[in-house]
């Protein structure tokens, strides 16, 4: 009998458990009340949008989900991921945001080398360079072979399941490619616009160091000799060959498109092997995310490279400080706010531009900029401003997002969970 | 009949999981269980080209396995120490009051530094979560051991050496496996946070985070599945050894 008034009981709670919860979640949520509910006032004629820094971007999509933002700007393949999984659409891509032609080929991720390992072995990190140079053409000649590399490598050449929606992850990198610029040019133009990210990372006050203080920021933030000599090396293709290294070579990466250049250089090491006689091989090529590669010029083996992942470019720049890694693939803010603080790197070229959007709920009536302001204007009025999900203050979409809202007269509040 | 007891809530919460996830239909807030299901019955295929379950089970399992015993070599003689010379107590009573309630999650970034990417920093971590409940629980039960055993076997002799081994360490035994079983519990809950660590490519909390990157939250809540029941299995092997071994200081009250 006791047990089954114990039963009858867990029963019950548990009834009750599922109610208050299925009341809770199917409650027609706007985004809730985090955001000062301002309605438009004549300070803010068109309306406020609360920005909502979120570490990273991983955690994007499934916010969007659950209603608890409006959209999200990220870079691919979350941008991607968003419209594939039926949680959005893109409302706009970065290089389409206002001041009209501020973004268009605005910086997104950058090699960086230390200066001690650059000085010690030019060459390796030369014919490294000029690795990632034909990787970088590899990827704009090769998409299709690209978008498979870069689904085997990011998600095992899997499925990727967002409720009842199961999506090829190389169709999702396929349609990523094309929305990103894939370039190690670094133009003048390159350079004036990184230049306006730093003034606006200065403003924001995350830059307040070296970069900040130094009467010549280009000396302290850039030495583009890896890619003047890379590029001299794939024109008359010349390698020579390195000095060996005997210590291990740590290279740092993220687990994003905008990284494939080591992906197709990794993956497809036979054909950089055949073609530049410069190749990063895989010690375990059965592996989906190699971590361990040896780098061969010429037909000899110069060193053994760590590849090593992390979750986000201040993680990789820690790593580049304490001498863990010695070069690495990053976004271009972690890379300024590292030189900033004193860590010995520099930044040696470009290794993509462009690749992040702006994501909003399906439904939303945001096609472009000039309507997606119009809805923030519109929330804003209704008592309910949008809330935009970032992934960190100081960030490439940060700066971004803020400058737009700024020109189009919206009002940026922060969102504090 | 209580053995079957316990079994009653997991299937009540599964049929409410199957429940909840059907009225709100957001795989976000809640996959449902055929999506997470499939995981679990293939733990030996890959699973976003991060190894399979039960690799990534066993790899997880060996780090803890690492950290853990560590943690127990280093505290349990400390603790024994402590128990008995109350000097080194007050010696470092305050500093670990200090070291204890700092969650492991905070010593990510310096483990980094220290100790570099690699095994080290994730064992260091673990070690870290572990090494507070061993010890004092094993302060603890020296502490706890009967006065009057002591008395009674100095009086017949016994060396300070023969009182630690055959009276103190035998006494404090149940209590210092409590300990363990605690310790245990927590280095395993530290896997997440050890492998959210830049480096390691394994694991079941490597799993997790990179599932949870690409948003497949139906291999998140299979990890976190895997990890409960490895958890529950342990602790299990701990209960049975402690009845086996230690049924005697239930007969002592």
């Amino acid at each position: 009998m006791k047990i089954l008034r114990i039963t009858a009981i867990a029963c019950i709670a548990l009834a009750l458990m599922l109610v208050v919860i299925t009341a809770g979640c199917t409650q027609s949520a706007g985004t809730s009340g985090n955001s000062t509910s301002a309605a438009t006032s004549a300070t803010a004629p068109n309306g406020t949008v609360g920005i909502l820094e979120t570490a990273g971007v991983y955690p994007m999509p499934s916010l969007l989900a659950t209603s608890q933002i409006d959209g999200y700007i990220a870079w691919q393949p979350v941008v991607e991921a968003g419209v594939e999984s039926n949680i959005g659409h893109v409302a706009v891509y970065s290089k389409d945001l206002p001041p009209a032609g501020e973004w268009s080929d605005h910086p997104q991720n950058v090699f960086v080398v230390r200066n001690d390992f650059y000085a010690q072995n030019p060459d390796f990190v030369n014919d490294f360079s000029a690795l990632n140079l034909a990787a970088t053409q590899y990827i704009n000649t090769h998409p299709n072979e690209t978008a498979a590399i870069d689904a085997e490598w990011l998600a095992g050449g899997q499925n990727l399941t967002y409720g009842n929606v199961s999506v090829s992850s190389v169709t999702v990198v396929s349609n990523s490619l094309p929305t990103i610029a894939f370039t190690n040019n670094p133009s003048d133009a390159w350079k004036a616009s990184t230049g306006n990210f730093v003034q606006a990372l200065i403003n924001l006050g995350t830059v307040n160091g070296y970069v900040a203080n130094s009467s010549n920021q280009d000396a302290v933030l850039y030495n583009f000799q890896p890619y003047t000599s890379a590029t001299a090396i794939i024109a008359s293709k010349n390698v020579p060959t390195p000095a060996t290294i005997q210590n291990t070579v740590g290279v740092g990466y993220l687990n994003a498109v905008d990284h494939s250049a080591l992906f197709v250089a990794v993956k497809d090491w036979q054909y950089f092997n055949d073609t530049y006689g410069i190749t990063l091989k895989p010690e375990d090529p059965t592996k989906a995310k190699p971590d361990v590669a040896d780098f061969i010029v010429n037909g000899q083996k110069v060193a053994t490279v760590n590849l090593v992942p992390a979750n986000a470019g201040p993680n990789l720049m820690q790593l580049a400080a304490t001498n863990s890694i010695q070069m690495s693939y990053v976004g271009v803010p972690p890379a300024i706010t590292a030189i900033d603080q004193g860590t010995p790197i520099t930044i040696a070229y470009p290794i993509d531009n462009l690749g992040s959007g702006l994501v909003v709920a399906n439904g939303a009536p945001a096609q472009d900029w000039q309507s997606f302001a119009a809805w923030a204007k519109a929330r804003s009025d209704a008592g309910k401003p949008l809330v935009i999900a970032a992934p960190g203050k100081g960030s490439i979409q940060d700066v971004m997002i803020r400058a737009a809202l700024q020109d189009s007269g919206i009002t940026v509040t922060e969102v504090k969970v | 009949m209580t053995r079957r007891l316990g079994l009653i809530l997991p299937i009540l919460l599964i049929i409410g999981w199957e429940v909840v996830a059907t009225i709100v239909n957001n795989p976000f807030f809640l996959p449902k269980l055929e999506t997470v299901i499939p995981v679990l019955l293939s733990p030996f295929s890959d699973i976003l080209g991060t190894g399979s379950l039960a690799d990534n089970a066993i790899i997880s399992v060996e780090r803890v396995a690492l950290g853990f015993a560590l943690a127990a070599a280093v505290a349990i003689p400390l603790g024994i120490g402590m128990g008995r010379f109350s000097a080194l107590n007050d010696f470092f009573d305050v500093t670990i009051e200090i070291l204890r309630p700092v969650p492991p999650l905070a010593w990510v970034p310096l483990a980094l530094a220290w100790f570099r990417i690699g095994i080290v920093s994730i064992v260091f971590i673990i070690f870290i979560g572990a090494v507070f409940p061993i010890l004092l629980n094993t302060v603890d039960g020296v502490r706890g051991v009967k006065n009057t055993w002591i008395e009674v076997s100095s009086t017949l002799g016994a060396s300070e050496r023969q009182i630690l081994t055959k009276v103190v360490l035998p006494g404090a035994a149940p209590t210092i496996w409590t300990g363990l079983r605690v310790g245990f519990g927590i280095s395993w809950m530290c896997v997440v946070a050890a492998e959210i660590l830049p480096g390691p490519t394994s694991g079941l909390g490597y799993l997790i985070m990179y599932a949870y990157n690409l948003g497949q939250i139906n291999v998140i809540i299979a990890g976190i599945i895997v990890i409960g029941l490895i958890g529950l299995v342990i602790d299990l092997g701990f209960k049975a050894v402690e009845k086996r071994w230690f049924g005697w200081r239930g007969l002592e009250r």
